[in-house]
């Protein structure tokens, strides 16, 4: 319909070419982080390197990993989920009493996986009805879903028989007896949510509403559903991670899945998603679980004590977040002075 | 005139992203005189304002007081200097209290608390100065627009200013308000105070300045005092908005059919509208006039499903009602594209993101898959027809205001519209931008959408409209269509005033030259 026009053609306005300016991913830096700290430790210590070894630092990053690929769309949407530990946890718990009840082990595993995306939409069913942040919410119902949990499991480890079924073969066991079954899982699940992210009407609904809520609601997305369906995606997908957890370990402690959710975040914000909205990376997500795992290891590898993990993981956050600030100043005063010559 | 002028601004440069706001300004205010600055709306009057008021700082020129130069980097910095600005769209808090809200940041302290008391006797002789007859201990937020800009206007005065720039005051008055701050004015230059009265209406800034200085894409074009303006050069001055609006497209108004598809509103009721009836046939724009808050934007919500009626019924051209949700009204094809912030575009994102919001966030049928390469050949198309100045892949908010609006207006283009509501679309924009949007507002009424048109300056309405239907506090006041629409005429509908005819010169008579 703009093809007639009849307003007289104003000088200049034909669009400039603009050079195609090479854009890094937002992933470059975790991937940079990465490399780095992987080579230095291979070449500190080569032991590192071991086949064996990886693979025991990528089955430790798998959960936590996995739960913040999921977080990577709550982030994306600007909100933040506190509660995922506790539904990890009490997926989990749920789980493992059906099965020391009798129930079919891959049908309680499936069951732990729907109560994970009831207590997703639940969250966010609430913070509609209340019209709160789901940050709010999500403070209340962690503590809510970690006293069901102590509830339902009396405060103890809950270990089901492993004996029937081929269950808890084959989350513990090991894909061409090397690749460990709970890497398989999260390296698809990333690539999956990553697709879903950026090539699918739903994550770009995501991503718009995530961006400017008003302007999204404004060209008539249904920023509502948006939001209940990325929160139930992120309890689903916590739920998983706690049925992965029972299935590999065969047991439920008192305090797994604590910390958790700051975990996800965490690796998120290390992976370029913004706490602002509106952009996410769930590869950038699922590298940057990789990057703490690997420092952690490392500095058991070196020999440092453990009580420093923390600091590390916090320092490891800081760092990547100056480094972000400088990176925005950089652009920004080169597009300042890409403007400054094309203006002459 | 007198001496020295007390304040010189020159050669003021700014730029806002890659749309220069202003380039070239330049004026000098004598003392004890207003000094009007007249210039259409996106002539960069507002960004002069906020750079007096400390809020941006200009890229280049300078400004100087007491023939002293001057950085004017903060709001306090302006403070100390001594000017004060009511900006647009002043920055108030509605949660607090009238009184609270005019000592912002400075209010007086007696051993360590605030002093309510000293607060009231301080205001209380200028409030009844200006008209203002509301309980101080009330939230501002329960106040009418007026009432609200009268505030803001005290607040200014209450630092003892002595220049007092005043950015459209008078945009949400009504007349007896205007005249009553209009002797305010007056009152304060005879005291000795220096006024910058910025405005877009030709007809004020005759009636109350000294000095006019004529502004048009953020340059001075012409500076002169009142008594040497000459008719020729008052013509002049009014025809410059003229050539703004393009020629009507008359493409469906000749074919004798009376079938052609309405929007029928009967009854209609919610939010400030009380009952109103109108019906608005497609192929026309049928512009709705009225001051902020007449109810105007509550009805152009409620047809775009952002807000629920009361009572009454709404017939679209597609023989449904009332759309219950914007999800709903733009998977019908009704789009409402507004001119106030807050419904902008995602700025962090670009342009090609942008241009799918509709087609791709709002329908339900279609490809479950977003493509980037889809989106990227979608955006060139609205680029190279809306002619926006960058390439697709450049994010949004690094466009000028004109260049928003402009991918606000694409992102429903992509789904052929039947209904289009537009709710100041040309708000704030630069005049290139401003004529490329009337243009397009011509061409989609003349693709056969039903276009309503709500705009707070009635030459837009009279140069632009098939016919304009004014409301006064949420109702209809009149409907006027043909040779009797112009400005004054619907101004004196909607503020419902009929001495104010007699105080606007003869108006520019928009419709013999569109």
């Amino acid at each position: 319909m703009t093809s007639a026009d009849t307003s007289p053609r104003l000088a200049g306005s034909a669009a400039a070419k603009t050079k195609p300016n090479l854009r890094l991913p937002a992933e470059t830096g975790v991937v940079v982080a990465l490399a780095v700290l992987v080579g230095l430790l291979g070449w500190l210590q080569r032991p590192f390197l071991e086949p064996a070894n990886l693979f025991a630092l990528l089955e430790q990053a798998a959960l936590p990993g996995i739960v913040a690929v999921g977080m990577v769309f709550v982030l994306t949407i600007r909100e933040i989920d506190l509660s995922v530990g506790a539904m990890f946890h009490l997926t989990a718990v749920v789980a493992a009493v059906l099965i020391a009840a009798g129930v079919d082990p891959w049908l309680s595993a499936f069951a732990g996986v729907a109560l994970g995306m009831c207590l997703g939409l639940a969250n966010g069913l609430l913070a509609l009805a209340l019209r709160v942040p789901v940050i709010a919410v999500t403070l209340g119902t962690w503590w809510m879903a970690d006293g069901l949990s102590s509830v339902i499991g009396k405060g103890q480890a809950i270990a089901p028989s492993t004996g029937e079924g081929n269950f808890f073969p084959a989350l513990s066991g090991k894909v061409f007896g090397l690749v460990p079954a709970s890497v398989v899982i999260f390296i698809l699940l990333a690539v999956t949510l990553q697709t879903v992210l950026h090539r699918t009407r739903f994550g770009y609904r995501v991503q718009a509403t995530g961006s400017n809520p008003e302007a999204a609601a404004h060209a008539g997305i249904a920023t509502a559903t948006v939001r209940l369906m990325a929160l139930a995606l992120m309890g689903a997908v916590a739920g998983l991670a706690g049925v992965i957890h029972l299935g590999a370990q065969g047991t439920v402690a008192p305090a797994d899945g604590n910390g958790l959710a700051l975990f996800a975040i965490t690796a998120a914000l290390l992976g370029g998603t913004r706490l602002s909205g509106g952009h996410g990376s769930v590869i950038g997500a699922a590298i940057g679980a990789l990057v703490i795992q690997v420092a952690l290891s490392g500095m058991a590898l070196l020999g440092v004590d453990g009580a420093w993990e923390s600091f590390a993981i916090g320092a490891l956050l800081v760092a990547a977040l100056a480094a972000d600030y400088l990176g925005r100043i950089w652009r920004s005063h080169r597009a300042e002075r890409r403007l400054a010559t094309r203006r002459g | 005139m007198s001496d020295s002028p007390l304040i010189v601004v020159r050669s003021l440069a700014k730029r806002l992203g890659g749309f220069v706001a202003l380039e070239d300004m330049s004026l000098a205010a004598e003392r004890g005189t207003i000094h009007a600055v007249v210039g259409e709306s996106g002539a960069g009057k507002s960004v002069m304002a906020r750079i007096l008021a400390g809020i941006e700082r200009p890229d280049g020129g300078a400004i100087e007081i007491d023939g002293h130069k001057v950085a004017i980097d903060s709001p306090n910095a302006a403070r100390k200097h001594g000017l004060a600005v009511v900006l647009q769209q002043t920055a108030l808090f509605p949660d607090l209290s009238v009184l609270a809200n005019l000592f912002v940041n400075r209010e007086p302290v007696q051993s360590g608390l605030i002093a309510r008391r000293e607060m009231q006797a301080r205001s209380f002789a200028l409030l009844r100065e200006l008209g203002l007859v509301v309980d101080v201990g009330a939230p501002l937020g329960e106040l009418s627009a007026a009432e609200r800009q009268l505030v803001g206007i005290a607040r200014a005065l209450l630092d003892h200013p002595r220049l007092l720039a005043l950015d459209e005051p008078c945009e949400a008055l009504d007349r007896s308000q205007a005249d009553r701050l209009f002797a305010v004015l007056r009152e304060l230059k005879a005291r000795g105070m220096i006024m910058l009265y910025l405005t877009n209406r030709l007809e004020e800034a005759l009636a109350l300045a000294d000095q006019v200085t004529v502004m048009r894409n953020g340059r001075d074009v012409l500076s002169k005092p009142r008594s040497d303006l000459t008719p020729t050069e008052e013509a002049m001055i009014g025809q410059l908005g003229l050539t703004l609006f393009p020629l009507p497209l008359r493409s469906l108004s000749n074919v004798a059919g009376t079938l052609r598809p309405q929007l029928t509103v009967s009854g209609l009721s919610g939010g400030r509208l009380a009952d109103v009836e109108f019906s608005a046939r497609a192929g026309e724009i049928t512009g709705l006039a009225g001051l902020p808050g007449s109810g105007v934007s509550d009805l152009l919500a409620m047809l775009f499903g952002q807000r629920r009626a009361r009572r009454g019924k709404v017939r679209f051209p597609d023989g449904d009602g009332l759309p219950k949700s914007r999800t709903e009204a733009a998977r019908r094809g009704i789009c409402l594209t507004s001119g106030r912030a807050g419904n902008g575009l995602m700025a962090d994102k670009s342009i090609a993101f942008n241009l799918s919001s509709v087609v791709v966030g709002a329908r339900d049928w279609g490809r479950r898959w977003y493509s980037p390469k889809t989106a990227t050949e979608r955006a060139a198309r609205q680029v190279e027809a809306l002619r926006i100045r960058s390439g697709s892949d450049e994010l949004a908010g690094s466009l000028s205001a004109g260049g928003r609006r402009k991918v606000a207006f694409g992102r429903w283009l992509e789904i052929g519209p039947q209904v289009v509501l537009l709710d100041e679309p040309a708000r704030g924009i630069d005049i290139g931008s401003k004529q490329e949007i009337y243009a397009l507002i011509r061409q989609m009424a003349a693709c056969g959408c039903v276009v309503l048109l709500h705009s707070t300056q009635m030459s837009e309405l009279a140069g632009l409209c098939d016919r304009v239907i004014a409301f006064r506090e949420g109702r209809i006041a009149g409907d006027v269509a043909g040779a009797e629409m112009d400005a004054a005429a619907l101004r004196r509908l909607i503020t419902g005033d009929a001495a104010a005819a007699a105080q606007e010169p003869a108006t520019t008579s928009q419709r013999d030259a569109a």
